[in-house]
């Protein structure tokens, strides 16, 4: 029963904080990006059944509610992030209109506290719009997450300006599908825009390391995880990802990942420890060429001084 | 050793070095000594690392010179023909003397320039005491790149100190004092002097031919001011004096600068003139004759004195611009300003006129100060494959070839999927799942490897634990009937929340506090 007693702490703690905290207007934001690529989801429906899309946005779900549980004044975002674009899933464009049926069945039937029913219907609505609305070519077929998390901050920043008293803003990125290496400039952008309006970004991958997301983590001072286990997606995001900043240093996580932070050389993209860096266009090679390829400057070598052998004549005096 | 392409000055035969016989030869720039029949030198000393030189005294059997190195070690040479020994000694004695304070002042040179650096720069100074004093790096090593500028023979004063000019009423401060019994004293200090030969050349010229040949110091600077040439009125030219040379020199260089004129094309000295109006307030009159020969002894001798002023004046201003030169090429000076200059060239061409006009009206006109700035120069990049950098540090993998077909498929399956998605919030996971997530980020567990291995129920004492766990329970029963209020849809239910679950909370939120600060003391 181990864990047990450090759940329960916690979650006492978490109460007592927050029943204590009805006067204080502390606004926490939490914007949750979902990597919806439905080529990785639809083969992974193939190869494990039991664990798809549904249940991973099922396991969003429970971690938006709860987050929203914690404290009145927090404040949650979901975007669901497609091969083309990426999509508000809650606050969405139709919360006012559209969905109010569903609202009031699910409002009245069990007594939830309104605001997580809403989120959870419109979350629910959205979703079932964004495969249909957008169509997948045959070239683009990674998912574009730099786009997501720019409308991420985008969306932390509007809300900054409504809610001046915010506190803490985590930018939670849950990622299925492979780094794409075209992203990078602008996901390298995105994550120094967040670093210095201090976002956490936190990331939960489900498939393969990303590299670029350990990047993120490890920059901004958020939390890597790479999941063993997917069915128990829930159990994890609620565990280590919903505390926030401050009181992630009063728990046990998982520790830090060594982050490669070689660069990759220009020629070959191998990653290399040691290189030569042109000095005018600061373009990185393994080997030393005589012009760089980019800028084609023409660099010169010094050679060993030649030595001159010395002659002697000898003038023989008259 | 370098090849002898150097000019051979003397050779003397028959010296021994060493006990050995050979041959020394002085060349330009060094002194070299080779043992009989060998081609080869054995001894070599540039004159530059010779401190002096020392001779046998002239009683003894052995003719011998010596020399002695900066660094202290001795070279003796053994003049051993019989007949020429001597005579042999005292002309590479002779010849040495001469050019030894050439190199001298060179070694010196360097020496002064590296002390005055050192001196000047206290970081250096420092620096050097760290490094060179602690022998980290040697001393040539140190100055390699400092004297970069000292090898040419520049005998240039630095540049970043201005030369003193010359007052110009030098002569004027040698104020004599009377002595007593009609005679007169003039203070005499280097400075006077030093001007005196900057100004008048020529009385340079004669000190360094008669002194200290013909003369004492003192007797030419008595000769000096006896002669007339010293004092205003220049009448006599005809005595014996060594200075009568001087005056006819100055006065064929007054002449040559009034011819050369000003070379400042905007100053047009002609045609200025007094133009008086005459005695007679311009009536017109026969005007007096001012031909030379009716000239008053008064008016001579006002000519003389005025002729003197402007001579001096020149002399001073030539003086002061012109830089300082070695001694011995005086006769190469060209400096146009000069009133001793032997050549004053009166011809220049008509174009290098209107260049000159030119520059200088631009000169005159335009401040560099206002003009625009000039912006750097500034080289363009030129970028070929700049989609290089956009590339991210991702090696270049194989990517997972997916067919068209298997992308549909996923597509459509995903469409089928969420087009029939209802959340399913109670079932989200089975508990067996969960406890093994949770066993994983437990310490010790899958993904904790590196962190703390101990969990903290092992780390709190039982009583504590069984003391928070008591307070949940009871928070958790509270939270339970607060719950259970909502929807709020009677008046009963809105009471109690508003009224005493409110007081209920607050009364357990008090008791965890007074719980938290107990134990808090405790432990510290």
């Amino acid at each position: 029963m181990s864990w047990f007693s450090h759940y329960f702490c916690f979650l006492f703690f978490l109460l007592l904080t927050s029943i204590a905290c009805f006067a204080e207007d502390e606004v926490n934001l939490l914007v949750i990006v979902v990597d919806v690529n439905p080529i990785w989801w639809g083969q992974q429906a193939q190869r494990e059944p039991e664990f798809t899309l549904s249940k991973c946005l099922d396991g969003v779900m429970v971690m938006g509610n709860s987050h929203m549980a914690l404290t009145r004044t927090n404040k949650l975002a979901v975007i669901a992030s497609h091969c083309q674009d990426s999509h508000f899933l809650y606050p969405s464009k139709s919360l006012g209109g559209g969905g109010g049926a569903a609202e009031d069945t699910s409002s009245s039937r069990d007594g939830k506290y309104e605001l997580l029913a809403v989120a959870n219907s419109a979350i629910a609505e959205e979703i079932r719009n964004v495969p249909s609305k957008t169509e997948v070519r045959g070239n683009s077929t990674d998912t574009l997450l730099a786009g997501s998390l720019a409308k991420a901050l985008c969306c932390i920043l509007t809300i900054y300006s409504v809610y001046p008293e915010l506190i803490s803003c985590l930018g939670q990125v849950i990622k299925a599908a492979e780094d794409c290496a075209l992203q990078y400039m602008n996901f390298m952008n995105v994550i120094f825009a967040a670093q210095k309006q201090n976002i956490l970004i936190d990331a939960c991958v489900l498939d393969s390391d990303s590299g670029l997301l350990q990047q993120a983590c490890d920059i901004t001072g958020g939390l890597y995880l790479k999941i063993p286990q997917k069915l128990a997606l829930a159990q994890y995001l609620l565990w280590v990802f919903l505390p926030d900043s401050e009181q992630r240093s009063q728990l046990v996580l998982p520790p830090p990942a060594h982050v490669d932070y070689r660069a990759a050389c220009f020629c070959h993209r191998n990653l290399i420890e040691i290189g030569y860096v042109c000095s005018v266009c600061l373009s990185i090679f393994c080997n030393f060429s005589p012009i760089c390829t980019t800028c084609e400057t023409a660099f010169k070598i010094q050679l060993p001084q030649m030595v001159k052998p010395k002659k002697k004549k000898l003038k023989m005096p008259a | 050793m370098a090849s002898l392409s150097e000019e051979v000055l003397l050779v003397v035969k028959k010296v021994r070095q060493r006990k050995q016989d050979g041959t020394l030869y002085l060349m330009a720039e060094r002194i070299a000594w080779g043992p009989e029949g060998k081609d080869r030198f054995t001894v070599s000393h540039p004159y530059s690392d010779i401190r002096c030189q020392k001779i046998s005294p002239d009683g003894k059997a052995k003719v011998q010179l010596q020399l002695v190195l900066h660094t202290g070690e001795s070279t003796t040479f053994h003049f051993a023909n019989e007949s020429t020994a001597l005579k042999d000694r005292e002309a590479a004695k002779e010849l040495l003397q001469q050019l030894l304070p050439k190199f001298k002042k060179k070694a010196n040179k360097e020496l002064e320039e590296k002390n005055r650096m050192l001196q000047e720069d206290p970081v250096l100074f420092q620096l050097y005491k760290d490094l060179v004093v602690s022998q980290v790096i040697s001393a040539e090593e140190f100055w390699a790149n400092r004297l970069g500028g000292l090898n040419n023979s520049e005998p240039a004063p630095c540049s970043n100190k201005q030369e003193v000019g010359i007052s110009g009423a030098f002569l004027a401060d040698i104020r004599p004092q009377t002595d007593g019994c009609n005679g007169l004293r003039y203070n005499l200090t280097t400075d006077i002097i030093e001007s005196i030969f900057r100004t008048y050349p020529a009385v340079k010229q004669k000190y360094s031919e008669n002194v200290p040949h013909s003369l004492t110091e003192k007797e030419f600077w008595t000769r000096f001011f006896q002669s007339h040439y010293f004092h205003r009125d220049r009448i006599n030219t005809g005595t014996q004096d060594i200075f009568s040379e001087c005056a006819k020199q100055d006065e064929k260089g007054l002449m040559s600068l009034v011819n050369k004129g000003v070379k400042n094309p905007l100053v047009d000295l002609l045609s200025l003139e007094d133009k008086t109006l005459d005695e007679g307030y311009g009536i017109k009159q026969a005007l007096p004759s001012t031909s030379n020969t009716n000239k008053t002894v008064k008016e001579s001798s006002n000519a003389a004195i005025i002729k003197r002023f402007n001579h001096h004046s020149a002399m001073v201003l030539a003086a002061g611009s012109r830089k300082n030169e070695v001694p011995a090429d005086q006769a190469s000076e060209t400096s146009s300003t000069d009133g001793n200059s032997r050549d004053s060239d009166f011809f220049q061409p008509p174009v290098k006129k209107v260049c000159v006009f030119t520059v200088k009206l631009q000169e005159a006109i335009e401040y560099e100060d206002l003009q625009r700035e000039s912006k750097q120069k500034t080289v363009a990049l030129n970028l070929k494959k700049s989609d290089r950098y956009a590339h991210g540090p991702v090696p270049l993998q194989s990517q997972k070839y997916t067919t068209s077909q298997d992308i549909i498929n996923a597509v459509n399956c995903i469409q089928h999927e969420m087009a029939h998605y209802k959340p399913n919030l109670t079932q989200v996971m089975s508990s067996t799942a969960a406890s093994s997530a949770i066993a994983a980020l437990s310490p010790g567990g899958v993904l904790m490897q590196g962190g703390a291995q101990q969990a903290i129920n092992q780390m709190v004492p039982s009583d504590i634990q069984g003391e928070l766990k008591h307070l949940y329970v009871a928070a958790g029963e509270l939270l339970r009937h607060f719950w259970s209020c909502f929807p709020v849809n009677t008046s009963f239910l809105e009471d109690k929340l508003t009224g005493h679950l409110e007081e209920m909370l607050q009364t357990a939120y008090s008791k965890f506090h007074i719980w938290q600060t107990r134990r808090m003391m405790r432990k510290t």
